[in-house]
């Protein structure tokens, strides 16, 4: 019986054989082509098509707004209480000059950065924030948004005029404008922020390099041995550049460490972009970690900082007398104003890295922006609305401010909140709807406390003017494409989290070991794929905007 | 039919207690009693952290009894009652929509896979089984309420994801297997009753405990969430109570860390404080709820009864 | 002894080796045609028709794919590649029974084995319609015929369904033999068990089985110009860094992590839970129950403070009373040998009271005539416990456990997260599989593909152990197994 059925399965077998056999063997299609004879494909209808569809709206024409759109304009952050009012008050306008309405609509604050991407994927806006903390380079690169370039011209010359060609050429990724930035020029240089009252009390250096940051916290350990120190946690260094939030200090020796540099501990100096060199690799590094080892051992921080992330209240609670790593302008005028109100006679002042290695500039272009999300139904009135919302002065009060008489007055030429003035809460504070993409520098209301801000920023615009590329953010506007090295990119940064981390807080017994630890790690790691992919992109990238 | 009584194991009235059940009922008490203080402890530190100045705890750290009484933590919170009140609707609503709801289908299907006279019972026992090993991730399945159902901003795309969980399915069958003996409803399919008469008939009284705990369960579930309206309200007014605590929190921390990118004013929240006493508002109704459901725990239920 | 009936029918078997001849992988199913007119619309150049074919099977249509970059294919390919697998699984299934039928003969064997013949050349059939139906579907799209299916696939689709239709005939005898009947007579002899099923089915479509599809995002490099669907498709790139990442220690601390969790917990749940079964005074009873409940509402960002004021080095409560005692301080933050130690704890304390409800509700549901039975045969607490509570316990527990083992990759994210965050020391102990995945797809804007391959890992990984487990259940006691 089982022979029976072995013969007839090999037999079948056979016939199968027969039946396939011929003809079925694939060979590859370029012989095949070869074979053929044909030497070229003709690259004719999928990319073609394309281009001569887009080429057809050329010259500037006159929009068709007899039909009225409803957009979606999706921000960051909470929606203010009196949403639905100014909406409103806005949507009046809005229909009366571009036949188009908003609807607002919020990301809030828990779990935004995936829900902005959701939000890019469903294809539910049309207008929406964009910001390069929010990855605007990479999301652009990936086809997130429209292009601009041509519907600028088309659609809203007013616009394009206001912005500015250079702004909008900041916000050019791959050769396409993909976002309209604001146009209000603020300085989020880093800096440290420490505490006037008790420097001028131990008569203290002010604390503007490394040694005299040593010095002033040194200074304040003698006389006050219980006061903390430093509140430094690994919060703000999650990216690829420092490990633990200490390291930022050492941006008074260099200007590219923390968030302005490169990134896998490359190093270009301002002046000199696309010369790149190494710095984890060299012994300015091992110095450095033997210095913050240095300040671990005298207790600048806790031993448990690489837990610790309790530390937004830490300065404003006198638990620290300095912070080094996320310190903006802005920050300090908080500070300014929350000593105020805690009325215990205590002084923040504030020191950019800037003022003592010289280098600084303005955020960038595309730290506050608008795009029109790929997929919108009507891009070019999508464009009017950003157009009206940004130049025209009237829109944009009752968009930024809400409405006169209700939410806010102008006295002197400062912008004063009615209902923050009677004691109640704000139901629309200052920008309550979070658009900072909207702020149009000519119109601007300022705040009481932008008049100290101001004064930061034109002193550090001073500053600016000096360096090699006035007043321009060279970095920021890189975008890095690490299709080809995602593998080795998450291993690197996994690798930081857990050597260079323990180093930059001085936690390691033996700095020389550690160091030689963290290299060796790095090279399984693959750094030097990545770093060599990223310098090449970047040198590009210098290339392009003319920053040699 | 059955009915509660108020039985205890271990007391009863005719026979009277051994030496050996004394020490174990002195261990068990002392067990239980260290049991819950290492519980209860951290719990009587949030508390009291609640009522405590934010500058304080930061400064002194947390205790068990609050230093520097205050109620601006709870003032926060409560600035527009308004608003927290209508979470709290909202969230009772989705709680008993969704429990009422989803406990009934969760009970049908555990009949059903626990019927020995379905065919199919282990094959939709695996289908249900597989959806919590295999899923498509986060995004297929926001696109599918989002964009396919079209269900953004609708109080429907909050309850209706939480309506079932395998686990609970699973859980359910296991009390039904234990609960209902086959001969009772064999002897009953006998009689002529039909799969609806059973299940209610019988199966549903003897459950009690199954279906508490499954109850339990899934309104927790609801009201401990938050995710689903961070991904699909576009109103506050639909807003969970757990989401409203939440998003508050986050607001303080994204805001400050917001700040060193834009320039904005940050919102002065006190930050340790009303985390602490978001907890205690959030938590307080299921423990003013919970004796209600417990009485199905600590008494027992009498299958005897059934079977006579 | 040998089932005759099969031994006699054993030549259906020769159709499924049939069908696995003509599924080898020499043997193209797909044919491209039409090659110049064909590359010029989809966009492929001369240069990447090297690594192009002229024809395709089922396993290597996915190269297609990638190479010519024609994400819209992708799930349409890997749909056909997994039906290409069931079909030769069901069908190499379906030739082993033959040869191993009649080993125990017992029963209806007849009927399973015709069950495995018709699973065999359903799915055969359904491979080759699918094919067809991709042709179909990718000329469309091109608008034009670049794909043909080739003769095989006739020929498959022909002989399954002919061979299925015969099966089908035999049945009907056979079932008529057992009194055994299929889906038609079940639905209409238990239609109300399956109208009790309609709303369960509905759900799991729309939340589960519908969204499931994107599991093929982990084999594509998702772009927004191309959308979801149309992405590049890239093959296994995805998967790339979980082999940088040490994943031999990831998945171990995982595993380790939650085999303690499940063993440990279920124990002191099933303790607890008894304990308050036993005791007598009522509002202790309820209160000890309510407290211990408590931390299960205690949200990890608030745990993660409290743990880090009572651990932290300079000021934290242990150490203060440690250096009142005049003891050295002890340094937990820098120290991974603590923490395997401190996040079980939090671990069981969080979830006690929470799992304990499970065993509770179980053990009031024992009959009480059971007890006083036993009591008045002497039995003490101990031995009621022993021969009463804990084997009515049983089921539950082994429930628990099996349900508990299909989630063995799956981390407490929150737990670990909160507790550890970014503190690299203490990563060797505490580094699990869903916190360095955490951790890698934040440095990564566009990494749905990234998730989603790592979740694939997780679900299979999950997925063997169970089927493992389940089977070895099902072998000794079919009661207790899952499915």
């Amino acid at each position: 019986m089982k022979k029976k059925v072995l013969s007839m399965l090999l037999s079948m077998a056979m016939v199968a054989g027969v039946i396939t056999g011929c003809g079925s063997a694939a060979q590859s299609a370029a012989d095949q082509l070869e074979a053929e004879g044909v030497t070229e494909i003709p690259q004719t209808e999928a990319t073609t098509e394309a281009t001569t569809e887009e080429a057809a709206p050329a010259e500037a024409k006159e929009l068709d707004l007899s039909e009225q759109v409803d957009l979606v304009f999706y921000v960051m952050g909470d929606a203010p209480q009196d949403e639905e009012l100014v909406e409103a008050a806005l949507n009046e306008k809005l229909l009366e000059k571009c036949n188009a309405t908003v609807d607002m609509q919020f990301s809030t604050w828990t779990d935004f950065q995936q829900k902005y991407a959701n939000e890019i994927t469903a294809q539910s806006a049309d207008l929406i924030y964009i910001a390069n903390w929010l990855n605007y380079g990479q999301l652009a690169s990936s086809g997130a948004f429209e292009e601009l370039d041509e519907m600028l011209d088309s659609v809203a010359p007013e616009l394009k005029a206001t912005v500015g060609d250079g702004a909008l050429n900041m916000c050019k990724v791959d050769g396409k404008i993909y976002a309209v930035p604001n146009t209000w020029a603020e300085y989020v240089c880093n800096g440290v922020k420490y505490r006037e009252d008790l420097r001028a009390k131990y008569d203290l250096p002010v604390p503007d390099s490394l040694e005299n940051l040593e010095a002033y916290l040194l200074g304040i350990k003698e006389n006050e041995p219980n006061q903390g120190l430093l509140t430094v946690t690994t919060e703000e260094s999650q990216g690829l550049k420092t490990g633990f939030d200490a390291a930022w200090a050492l941006n008074f020796k260099y200007s590219w460490v923390a968030n302005n540099g490169l990134d896998y501990g490359l190093a270009a100096n301002y002046d000199t972009p696309t010369d790149v060199y190494d710095y984890w690799y060299s012994d300015d590094f091992v110095d450095d970690m033997k210095l913050m080892k240095k300040w671990a051992d005298l207790g600048f921080w806790s031993k448990s900082a690489l837990s610790d992330t309790n530390n937004s209240d830490a300065y404003k609670n006198g638990l620290c007398v300095a912070e080094v790593a996320g310190q903006n302008p802005n920050k300090q005028v908080t500070a300014i104003a929350d000593f105020e109100n805690a009325g215990q006679g205590w002084e923040s002042a504030y020191v950019a890295y800037g003022e003592t290695n010289g280098i600084i500039f303005p955020g960038h272009a595309t730290q506050n922006g608008t795009a029109i999300v790929r997929g919108c139904k009507n891009p070019e009135r999508a464009l009017l609305v950003l157009q009206t919302l940004l130049c025209d002065d009237e829109v944009n009060s009752i968009l930024q401010y809400g409405i006169k008489g209700t939410h806010y007055d102008v006295v002197d030429g400062i912008y004063k909140n009615l209902q923050e003035e009677a004691g109640e809460t704000p139901t629309f504070p200052y920008e309550g709807f979070n658009t900072w993409n909207i702020r149009n520098g000519e119109t601007k209301l300022p705040q009481k406390t932008d008049v100290a801000l101001q004064e930061m920023f034109d002193k550090y615009a001073v500053l600016g003017e000096k360096t090699k590329f006035p007043n321009v953010n060279i970095y920021d506007g890189f975008a890095e494409n690490y299709d080809s090295y995602s593998a080795e990119r998450s291993a690197v940064s996994n690798v930081m989290r857990q050597y260079l981390a323990p180093l930059e807080a001085g936690l390691v017994d033996d700095v020389d070991a550690a160091v030689d630890e963290f290299r060796n790690k790095m090279k399984e790691a693959g750094i030097d794929k990545c770093r060599e992919e990223y310098t090449k992109q970047w040198v590009a990238y210098c290339e392009e905007y003319d920053y040699k | 039919m059955a009915k509660d009584l108020d039985y205890e194991p271990s007391s009863p009235k005719t026979i009277k207690k051994s030496t050996g059940t004394k020490v174990f009922e002195a261990i068990a008490y002392i067990l239980l009693a260290i049991g819950s203080l290492v519980c209860v402890l951290p719990f009587i530190i949030i508390v009291s952290g609640s009522f405590t100045d934010n500058s304080t705890i930061l400064i002194k750290g947390y205790s068990l009894l609050p230093r520097d009484f205050t109620f601006s933590a709870y003032e926060t919170i409560f600035r527009s009652p308004k608003d927290i009140l209508q979470a709290y609707k909202m969230t009772f609503y989705y709680t008993i929509v969704g429990t009422g709801l989803g406990l009934m289908m969760i009970t049908l299907t555990g009949y059903v896979i626990s019927r020995k006279e379905f065919k199919y019972r282990n094959t939709v026992s695996f289908l249900i089984y597989f959806t919590s090993i295999f899923g498509g991730g986060m995004i297929p399945w926001y696109l599918m309420y989002a964009n396919v159902l079209n269900l953004k901003g609708s109080t429907l795309a909050i309850w209706f994801p939480a309506l079932m969980s395998p686990f609970l399915v699973i859980l359910m069958r296991t009390f039904i297997v234990g609960a209902v003996p086959d001969a009772i409803t064999e002897s009953a399919k006998i009689d002529g009753a039909g799969h609806f008469t059973i299940f209610f008939r019988i199966v549903l009284p003897v459950l009690k405990p199954g279906l508490a705990t499954v109850g339990l369960f899934l309104a927790l579930g609801y009201w401990n969430d938050w995710y689903r309206s961070s991904m699909f309200s576009t109103n506050s007014s639909t807003w969970q109570l757990q989401f409203y605590l939440y998003d508050l929190l986050n607001a303080t921390t994204a805001m400050k860390q917001m700040a060193s990118n834009v320039s904005m004013k940050t919102a002065d929240l006190p930050t340790e404080s009303v985390k602490l006493a978001m907890a205690v508002v959030a938590t307080g109704p299921v423990l003013l709820f919970y004796p209600f459901v417990q009485r199905f725990f600590v008494s027992g239920i009498t299958v005897g009864a059934v079977k006579g | 002894m040998k089932n005759r009936w099969i031994s006699g029918n054993r030549w259906i078997s020769g159709i499924s080796a049939f069908i696995l001849i003509f599924s080898l992988p020499f043997m193209n199913w797909i044919k491209v045609v039409n090659l110049v007119s064909l590359f010029s619309r989809i966009g492929v150049t001369k240069e990447m028709a090297g690594d192009l074919l002229t024809g395709y099977s089922l396993y290597n249509l996915l190269s297609f794919v990638q190479y010519a970059n024609q994400g819209v294919l992708g799930l349409p390919a890997m749909v056909l590649l997994i039906l290409m697998a069931a079909a030769i699984y069901f069908n190499v299934a379906f030739i082993i029974r033959t040869f191993m039928a009649g080993r125990n003969g017992r029963g209806k064997g007849e009927l399973s084995y015709l069950a495995a013949a018709k699973c065999a050349f359903l799915f055969s059939f359904i491979t080759a319609l699918a094919t067809i139906a991709f042709v179909i579907f990718s000329n469309i799209r091109f608008k034009m015929t670049g794909f043909l299916p080739s003769a095989v696939v006739f020929i498959v689709l022909a002989i399954s369904l002919a061979a299925y239709i015969y099966i089908k005939i035999l049945e009907k005898k056979e079932r008529e033999k057992y009194r055994e009947h299929g889906l038609l007579v079940e639905l209409k002899r238990n239609w109300v068990l399956f109208v009790m099923l309609i709303p369960t089915f509905i759900y799991f479509m729309i939340n589960n089985y519908l969204p499931m599809l994107g599991v093929y995002f982990a084999f594509t490099s998702f772009n927004f110009r191309d959308g979801l669907w149309s992405s590049p498709f890239t093959g296994f790139k995805n998967f790339e860094f979980l082999i940088k990442a040490d994943l031999f220690r990831l998945t171990k601390n995982t595993v380790l992590y939650n085999v303690v969790f499940i063993g440990i917990g279920n124990v002191l749940q099933i303790i607890f839970a008894i304990l308050v079964s036993r005791v007598t005074v009522k509002w202790f009873k309820k209160t000890s129950q309510t407290l211990m409940f408590m931390p299960y509402f205690v949200s990890f960002v608030i745990l993660k403070v409290i743990v880090y004021n009572v651990f932290e080095y300079q000021y934290g409560l242990i150490n203060n009373i440690i250096t009142g005692f005049g003891g050295d301080r002890i340094d937990f933050y820098n120290t991974p040998s603590y923490w395997p130690f401190l996040i079980t704890f939090f671990y069981l304390w969080k979830n006690i009271g929470y799992g304990m409800v499970v065993y509770l509700a179980t053990i009031m549901g024992i009959d009480n005539e059971i007890y006083e039975a036993a009591r008045v045969d002497g039995a003490n607490d101990l031995q009621q416990i022993w021969y009463i509570t804990l084997p009515h316990i049983k089921p539950t527990f082994i429930i628990l456990l099996l349900y508990a083992l299909g989630s063995i990759m799956k981390g407490q994210f929150e737990l670990f997260y909160q507790l550890i965050g970014n503190n690299g020391v203490l990563f060797n102990a505490t580094d699990i599989f869903d916190t360095y995945v955490y951790r890698i797809t934040m440095t990564q804007p566009l990494s749905i593909g990234l998730g989603t391959a790592a979740g694939l890992y997780q679900s299979l990984f999950g997925f063997l152990i169970i089927v493992l487990v389940n089977y070895v259940v099902k072998k000794r006691n079919p009661e207790y197994a899952l499915f």
